[in-house]
């Protein structure tokens, strides 16, 4: 599939950048235009890999983000987009759509730009392009509080209705112990690409391929086609990719595992769709599924695919699973991508509607008092005492 | 976040420099040279050395030149005094890059006349020229202060809420008990006609000497609204992941109202020998090359596990630490923590559990949450600002005092048959 991709705010940014790092150390071709949309000036600055034009600030003259973000404000997120419309628009002129299937737009939903200026966008996208635009969306972690539960609560429904899919993605699934803060989310970022990229990536090639299973992008649109939030899982393992003494050597220790390819494709797709989802869901809630496998063609077996297929296909209870290859010589790994589309029992999002609501009441319940309570406390009782000025 | 610093009065102007002094000891860079001092008594301003002499403006000098009588300590005739000079104050603002700046924090004290009463009027003519957002720092007088202060700062600071878009409140009271006994001066309170002996001492005092009660407590303050307002802001940073941008300090202090700031530090193991002569020689010296190699610590396999507990421990301690203004934190409206240490020992669990410990604790929905990493640094250090405190018991003893005060002036005024200055 050939991509446009979009990262509204830090962390979306953040994630395609490391999509395309992960696509050119892999020699993939998946993202064939990419931008970056930010209200913090700061933040724009980090990307590696987004080239200097592609790098989008909105907001500068906006008197609430000046071009130091939103504070966490999704609803002047979302204003800030519609007032800089014009100039997202010229940015999307470049965009060549004929080249591309399809556009992601990646944002998290818990901060102010990504959830408030991410729906304005992918309105805007909807409106000008025939192509299917699809949203990648990470979803606060339950310690990250009740205004990022809030703003993702509602950004969510926005991210739903307007996109043709939703793929989520939950910090809270990914957080692990010993990281620091600016290493945790480089991790799941890192993580969050190999997903998306292999995923999406399967079939682009620079030359040709004669692989009879190769994976289509009109496959993976159709899976995609369901309108509701889809979650991935995978898995990968090692091959040796070298010829030789080596390859003899190793071959006889790991005869149980390597001597059946499609055994071992087979185990690796079960272990891909019980692996840690990008957003964790009862798998058979699934409408579609759909299986990618990536590795070098001499691992690729017909026969495994289709057994793994099967396998989902009674695991999920879905007729609707497709499956392809996607050969890549170089590979040193061969790894399996499983994408559930229209996923629809997710204990996390309910969880976050239900943070959600409380703090929804708590912060109505403040801004009701606010300025009664101000007054009483500068004031004595009776009100016997007079300001300066 | 970039801000201008305008100290108003004496106890103002102590604190822009003591601001000034930490902002450059540190190595940040949030003002750019954008401060000013404003004050009624002329010709010495009190411990301005960072401040040049053309950013001191002294306004009244005529009344003080006429009758030898001093305006501090009258509110109205201060305020009186900054509306009539008017000009001079909007002239003396050109100095200040506007642009520049993403607010400007107005520094003084509540309980003296210049700077609660003249204080008042200048945020207001900065309000008329200037649409960034302008956050007072006022300092509320001690008991031991007298009864004067009390009423003046009860007055004043109805006036500051109402026109400042926060007060970041600083309790004398509760911060000079603990120092003050070691040297028998209160910071605010130091009478006109002590200034003279004191002035020089002032000067001679710097932070690596702090010797003096007010000192203390203005280092202490200052510390804690630099670490806040210039999250970010050093000279040489490293992008932080998790940057603390202005919008998030400016919509924490959106509500309004009367603030205090939590603060607590823990030191880090370092590496001794040469490696800490080589930073403390560099630190001093801004010329001095400054290699990475002297940063870095010992680290064994412990340190991963215990960052977490480290941090999320830091950042209830300063929930719990003795706060700029004692209050009942789960009154607060908005909060945020500020984390700043070596990226390193960021641990991101630990800042999360903190950070959602603080939001449960003190049940406050929106608490936001940066880090700034300094690999320069020796130590964590956690600031927790709470935004619009409602619930202040120092606050009511305060109007308490002045309410009595005010009475007993009436009834004073009655007797002599002279017009009541209230």
């Amino acid at each position: 599939m050939k991509l446009g991709v979009i990262g509204v705010g830090n962390a979306g940014s953040k994630i395609v950048d490391k999509m395309v790092e992960f696509e050119s150390l892999t020699n993939r071709k998946l993202c064939r235009h990419v931008m970056v949309i930010n209200t913090a000036r700061t933040d724009l600055t980090k990307p590696d890999h987004i080239p200097e034009d592609r790098r989008i600030l909105i907001g500068d003259t906006h008197q609430k983000a000046k071009g130091h973000g939103v504070g966490g404000d999704v609803d002047v997120g979302a204003e800030v987009a519609k007032n800089d419309m014009d100039e997202i628009r010229r940015a999307f002129d470049d965009v060549d759509i004929h080249e591309v299937d399809a556009i992601l737009v990646c944002a998290s939903l818990g901060g102010g730009t990504g959830s408030g200026a991410g729906p304005v966008v992918i309105n805007e996208l909807q409106k000008m392009y025939d192509e299917p635009v699809y949203g990648l969306g990470v979803l606060p972690g339950k310690y990250e509080g009740g205004r990022p539960a809030l703003n993702a609560a509602r950004s969510l429904q926005s991210f739903v209705n307007n996109t043709d899919n939703f793929i989520a993605f939950d910090n809270d699934a990914w957080r692990s112990k010993d990281q620091t803060v600016g290493e945790g989310y480089e991790g799941m970022n890192r993580e969050l690409a190999t997903r998306i990229v292999t995923l999406l990536g399967a079939g682009e090639y620079d030359e040709p391929t004669i692989a009879e299973n190769a994976m289509d992008s009109s496959d993976i649109i159709r899976t995609l086609d369901t309108d509701g939030i889809s979650s991935i899982g995978y898995a990968s393992t090692s091959v040796d990719n070298s010829d030789g003494f080596m390859k003899r050597f190793r071959e006889d220790h790991e005869i149980e595992d390597s001597s059946n390819s499609a055994a071992k494709i087979n185990g690796l797709v079960r272990r891909a769709v019980n692996s840690r989802l990008t957003l964790p869901c009862e798998p058979s809630s699934a409408d579609r599924a759909l299986i990618v496998l990536s590795g070098p063609p001499s691992e690729l077996s017909r026969k495994g695919l289709e057994s793994a297929r099967e396998w989902i296909e009674n695991e999920v209870d879905t007729v609707e699973v497709l499956a392809g290859d996607d050969p890549r010589e170089n590979a040193n790994a061969l790894s399996a991508v499983v994408l559930l589309s229209n996923v629809t029992q997710t204990p996390r999002i309910e969880a976050i509607q239900e943070q959600a609501v409380a703090a929804q009441e708590k912060i109505a319940e403040q801004e009701a008092v606010r300025e009664e309570e101000i007054a009483d406390l500068i004031t004595d009782k009776d009100g016997k005492i007079d300001p300066v000025i | 976040m970039k801000l201008a610093v305008i100290g108003v009065g004496n106890a103002g102007s102590r604190i822009t420099n003591q601001i000034l002094d930490f902002e450059q000891s540190t190595g940040r860079n949030f003002c750019n040279g954008n401060t000013l001092l404003i004050n009624s008594t002329p010709p010495e301003f009190d411990a301005p050395e960072h401040v040049p002499e053309e950013r001191r403006l002294t306004i009244g000098d005529v009344y003080w030149d006429a009758d030898g009588s001093d305006i501090d300590g009258d509110p109205d005739l201060a305020a009186e005094i900054a509306r009539e000079e008017k000009n001079d104050i909007i002239r003396a603002f050109d100095l200040i890059e506007f642009h520049e700046i993403d607010g400007i924090l107005v520094a003084a004290g509540l309980g003296r006349g210049t700077g609660g009463g003249a204080g008042a009027v200048v945020i207001d003519q900065l309000k008329e020229i200037c649409d960034d957002p302008i956050y007072a720092v006022g300092v509320l007088p001690s008991d031991a202060e007298g009864e004067q202060p009390a009423l003046t700062a009860a007055r004043t600071l109805q006036s500051y809420v109402a026109k400042a878009d926060n007060v970041i409140a600083f309790d004398n009271d509760e911060w000079q008990d603990a120092d003050s006994a070691s040297v028998g001066r209160l910071d605010d309170s130091a009478g006109e006609d002590e200034r003279d002996d004191t002035t020089e001492d002032d000067h001679d005092v710097d932070v690596e000497s702090v010797g003096s009660g007010f000192e203390n407590t203005n280092v202490a303050l200052a510390e804690r609204l630099v670490t806040l307002f210039a999250a970010g802001e050093f000279r040489n940073s490293t992008v932080s992941e998790n940057r603390m941008d202005p919008s998030d300090i400016i919509r924490t202090l959106d509500t309004g109202g009367i603030s205090s700031i939590g603060f607590a530090s823990s030191d880090l193991k370092q590496a001794g020998g040469v490696r800490s002569w080589v930073r403390s020689m560099s630190t001093r010296f801004s010329w001095m090359p400054d290699p990475d190699w002297a940063y870095e610590t010992e680290t064994d396999d412990d340190d991963a596990a215990t960052d977490a507990a480290k941090i999320n421990r830091l950042v209830r301690e300063a929930a719990q630490s003795k706060l700029t203004l004692p209050c009942e934190i789960s009154s607060a409206d908005r909060a945020l923590v500020v984390l700043t240490g070596p990226s390193r020992t960021l641990s991101r669990k630990g800042f999360e559990g903190g950070r959602y410990w603080l939001e449960r604790e003190a049940d406050i929905v929106e608490v936001m949450a940066g880090d700034e990493p300094n690999e320069k640094s020796s130590s964590l250090t956690t600031v927790i600002l709470f935004s619009n405190v409602t619930d202040v018991d120092r606050i009511e003893e305060i109007q308490q005092t002045a309410l009595d005060h005010q009475e007993s002036l009436r009834t004073d005024g009655a007797k002599l048959g002279t017009a009541d200055s209230q």
